[in-house]
C-alpha cells in the first residue's frame, strides 16, 4: 500500500473476537493520531461508560505522516476513556508499530467489546494477508520483554508489537501500552504510558497486537519530488542545528533543578540534593565503560534522543532512561543515583507501568511513612509485588490518588486524578494551566511552557497556543522532540496530499481536536469547577522562601479554553513536551 | 552594544526580558554583564567552575560556538543567543 488512497480502518470486536476492515472515510484524511482518536471516541464511545467495561473503546491511531519517509514521523497514539481521569485520554509512543500499520494502509485499530471470560487472552495479527484475532492464553501474565521475545521468535524481522504487561492485565490505572523499538532485538521499551490505557487494553483481554508490514513500501506522497526534497532539507537543517536532545532528555536534569522543577520528596521541595547523580551527563559517561549509547527508537528518526543503558557488567539494562523517570522514580522518592532508577525503569517497562504515575505513588507511600525515603531496594521489591496483585501493589499500580486513599494521606499532587509530571506548575504556571484546564489532566506533553518569567496575563494564551500546537503535532506522527511548528506540518500535509493546506486549516485541526476532547469530557461529567490542581500545589510553596505556589486564578484557567484569534507567533511555535 | 537573547526558560532572573543589551568585549564578559544586572542568570549558563553547561548552546549571529569558546570576541552589533534544552518526557 503506497497510501493514502485505499486506506482502511481495523475494527476488533472483543466480545466475539472478530476483526474486520473497512474503508477509511475520506473526510478524515487530515486526521491521524490524537485528533483521529478523539474523533472516533466522540463518535463511538459513550463518555459515561465504565472505562474498564465493554463500552469503552480503545483506539490505536498512527499519525498522518507515519509510514512515510518524513523524518521522525512514525509515532502512534493510543486513546480511550481513562480509568485514571475519567475523561478522554491520548498517550503516544515511538517505536515501529505506528509506521508498520500505516505501511499496510491501516489508519487506526478500533477495539470494542469485552470477552465473556475475563481469564482469556487474545492477540491481534495484522499483516498483508489481513487481520485476525487469535487465542493467546500462553502469553497470560508474561512480562513485556519475555512476551515480545517469545512472540517475535518465529516471526519475520519486519514485525513489531504493541503489548501490555501484568499491570494492564490486572487493569491497574497506571498501566501503559508498550511498543517495540526499531533495534534488531525489538524491545518493548517505548510506552504510551499516561492515563492507564494499558488497563483498558487489558479489560478487553487483548494482550498484544503484532504488525508485520512484510515488504510493504513506505507511503508515497502526491508531490513526490518536493516531498523528497523537503525531507532532505529538513533533515540537513536539523542536523546542522543545535540538536538539543543529542544526549537524551535526561540532559535537562540540571536546568530543571535550577528552575525548581526537579521535585524532591513528594514535591515538598523543588530541587534535589542528588541532582548531579541523577543527571544525564552521568549516564552518558557510563557509555564508555559499560557500552550502550544513543539510538533512534523508530526507523527514520533523526533526533536519536533515546539512550540505551547498560549495567556494570556491560549488559543491556533498559531504554530509554528519560528525564521524567529520573525525576519521579528518582528525585521525588529521594533516590540518589541513576543506576537504581534505571533498574526501576526496566521493571516498569516489564510490568507495563507509567513511570510518572508509579513514581508519584511511591513518593506518596514514603511521605505517609510507609517506606523509607530513598530506599531503592524496597521500591524494586514493591514494584515486583505489583504483578502479584497484593493490596499495596495494586494501590501503587493504580497510581497516586489510589495510594493516597489507601494511606489516608492528603498530600497527593495531581490534576483530574492523574499525577503531576516532573514539570512543576508552581514555577511553571502556564504549564499548570494546561494541567488544570486541558483535556488530558496533568500531562506535560499536552502543553509544556518552560517560562518561569512569564507574566500572569500571558498564562491562558500561552497554555492554549502550546496545547493547540502539541495537539497538531501528536496528530501528525511527528515526535515532539523534532520540534516541528505548524507551518512545517501543514507544508508536509500539503505535499502528502497534493493540495495547499492553509494556516487557518492547520490551526483549526488543532482546535477541533481540543474541542472534541473537551466535549467528551463534558459528557463524561467533568465540571469547570474541577479545573483545579490539588491543594498541596496551591498552599505549599517551593523555591526561595517557599514562595512558588500555583496561584493562578480561576478566570485565567477558564480563559485558556476560549479560543484566542490565531497570531503570527502560533505558526512558528515549536511543539514542546 | 551586543544583545544577549534570553531563552524563555531563563527569563525568571531577567524579569521576563527576552533581550538584554550589555557592554562586553567577548561572550563571557557579556554573560557576566547580564548577571550583574539580573542576578541568578549566570548559573543557568555556566557551572560553578565557569564552564558552559552541557545542556546550553551559544550562538553568535546564528552561528553556533564551540562549547567553551567563551573568549570569542563580540562586536557592538553582534547578537549572542543562549539556547537551553527545555523539554523532556
Amino acid at each position: 500500500m503506497a497510501g493514502p488512497e485505499g486506506d482502511r480502518l481495523i475494527r476488533v470486536d472483543m466480545t466475539t473476537q472478530t476483526a474486520t476492515t473497512e474503508p477509511y472515510p475520506d473526510e478524515w484524511k487530515l486526521l491521524g493520531g490524537r485528533g483521529l482518536s478523539a474523533k472516533i471516541l466522540l463518535k463511538e464511545c459513550d463518555p459515561t461508560c465504565d472505562p474498564l467495561g465493554p463500552d469503552n473503546v480503545l483506539v490505536m491511531a498512527p499519525g498522518v505522516m507515519s509510514g512515510t519517509a518524513a523524518p521522525t514521523s512514525g509515532r502512534i497514539s493510543i486513546g480511550g476513556k481513562s480509568p485514571l481521569t475519567g475523561g478522554i485520554k491520548e498517550a503516544n509512543a515511538g517505536g515501529n508499530p505506528g509506521q508498520d500499520l500505516m505501511k499496510l494502509g491501516f489508519r487506526a485499530v478500533i477495539v470494542t467489546g469485552q470477552p465473556a471470560d475475563p481469564e482469556k487472552r487474545y492477540g491481534l495479527e495484522v499483516d498483508g494477508e489481513g487481520v485476525r484475532v487469535v487465542e493467546a492464553d500462553e502469553y497470560k501474565g508474561m512480562w513485556n520483554y519475555a512476551l515480545c521475545s517469545k512472540l517475535l521468535a518465529d516471526r519475520p524481522k519486519t514485525a513489531s508489537v504493541i503489548s501490555i504487561g501484568p499491570a494492564g492485565e490486572l487493569k491497574l490505572s497506571g498501566a501503559s501500552v508498550a511498543c517495540t523499538d526499531q533495534d534488531k532485538e525489538r524491545r518493548p521499551a517505548r510506552h504510551a504510558a499516561r492515563g492507564g490505557l494499558g488497563a483498558v487494553m487489558g479489560s478487553k483481554g487483548l494482550k498484544w497486537v503484532c504488525v508485520d508490514p512484510g515488504k510493504a513500501k513506505l507511503r508515497g506522497a502526491a508531490e513526490a519530488k518536493p516531498f523528497a526534497t523537503t525531507n532532505k532539507d529538513y533533515t540537513k537543517a536539523y542536523r546542522e542545528g543545535p540538536q538539543m536532545f543529542a544526549t537524551g532528555t535526561s540532559s535537562v536534569v540540571p536546568v530543571a533543578n535550577m528552575l525548581n522543577t526537579f521535585p524532591y520528596k513528594n514535591r515538598t521541595e523543588g530541587q534535589s540534593p542528588d541532582a548531579e547523580n541523577l543527571a544525564g551527563a552521568k549516564i552518558v559517561e557510563s557509555f564508555e565503560e559499560r557500552g550502550g549509547g544513543m539510538h533512534n527508537c523508530m526507523t527514520g528518526c533523526i533526533v536519536q534522543c533515546s539512550n540505551i543503558v547498560h549495567d556494570k557488567d556491560g549488559n543491556y539494562k533498559t531504554s530509554a532512561l528519560e528525564f521524567e523517570t529520573l525525576t519521579l522514580l528518582g528525585a521525588n522518592c529521594a533516590v540518589d543515583n541513576w543506576d537504581d532508577v534505571a533498574d526501576m525503569d526496566r521493571l516498569c517497562d516489564e510490568l507495563g507501568l507509567d513511570t510518572i504515575e508509579t513514581g508519584a505513588a511511591l513518593a506518596i507511600l514514603m511521605d505517609s511513612g510507609g517506606m523509607e525515603w530513598g530506599d531503592a531496594e524496597a521500591m524494586k521489591g514493591l514494584l515486583k509485588e505489583i504483578a502479584d496483585g497484593t493490596e499495596l501493589g495494586r494501590a501503587i499500580g493504580n497510581g497516586a490518588v489510589a495510594t493516597g486513599k489507601l494511606r489516608k494521606h492528603a498530600r497527593v499532587p495531581h490534576a483530574r486524578g492523574q499525577a503531576i509530571p516532573a514539570w512543576d506548575p508552581r514555577p511553571l504556571k502556564a504549564t499548570g494551566v494546561t494541567y488544570a484546564a486541558g483535556p488530558m489532566g496533568a500531562d506535560h506533553t499536552a502543553g509544556l511552557i518552560v517560562n518561569p518569567g512569564m507574566q500572569p496575563d500571558e498564562f491562558a494564551r500561552a497554555s492554549q497556543d502550546c496545547q493547540l500546537v502539541n495537539a497538531v503535532c501528536d496528530s501528525s506522527g511527528f515526535c515532539q522532540f523534532l520540534q516541528p511548528n505548524l507551518d512545517d506540518i501543514r507544508n508536509y500535509y500539503g505535499l502528502l496530499y497534493g493540495e495547499e493546506i492553509s494556516r487557518e486549516q492547520i490551526a483549526d485541526l488543532g482546535w477541533e481536536c481540543l474541542e472534541d476532547e473537551w466535549k467528551f469530557n463534558e459528557l463524561a461529567g467533568w465540571k469547570p469547577e474541577d479545573d483545579v490542581l490539588s491543594d498541596c500545589l496551591v498552599n505549599e510553596g517551593i523555591g526561595p522562601d517557599n514562595a512558588l505556589k500555583f496561584d493562578v486564578d480561576a478566570e485565567t484557567i477558564a480563559a485558556s479554553k476560549v479560543r484566542f484569534p490565531p497570531r503570527e507567533e502560533l505558526f512558528a511555535m515549536k511543539a514542546s513536551g | 552594544m551586543p544583545v544577549v537573547l534570553i531563552p524563555t526558560a531563563y527569563r525568571a532572573p531577567t524579569g521576563g526580558a527576552a533581550e538584554v543589551s550589555v557592554d562586553g568585549q567577548d561572550v563571557e564578559a557579556c554573560l557576566r554583564a547580564v548577571e550583574a544586572r539580573h542576578p541568578g542568570f549566570l548559573e543557568l549558563v555556566l557551572d560553578a567552575d565557569g564552564k558552559q553547561h552541557a545542556f546550553v548552546k551559544l550562538f553568535v549571529n546564528e552561528v553556533q560556538l564551540e562549547a567553551g569558546a567563551l573568549d570569542t570576541p563580540l562586536a557592538p552589533d553582534d547578537r549572542l543567543e543562549v539556547l537551553a534544552a527545555i523539554a523532556g518526557g
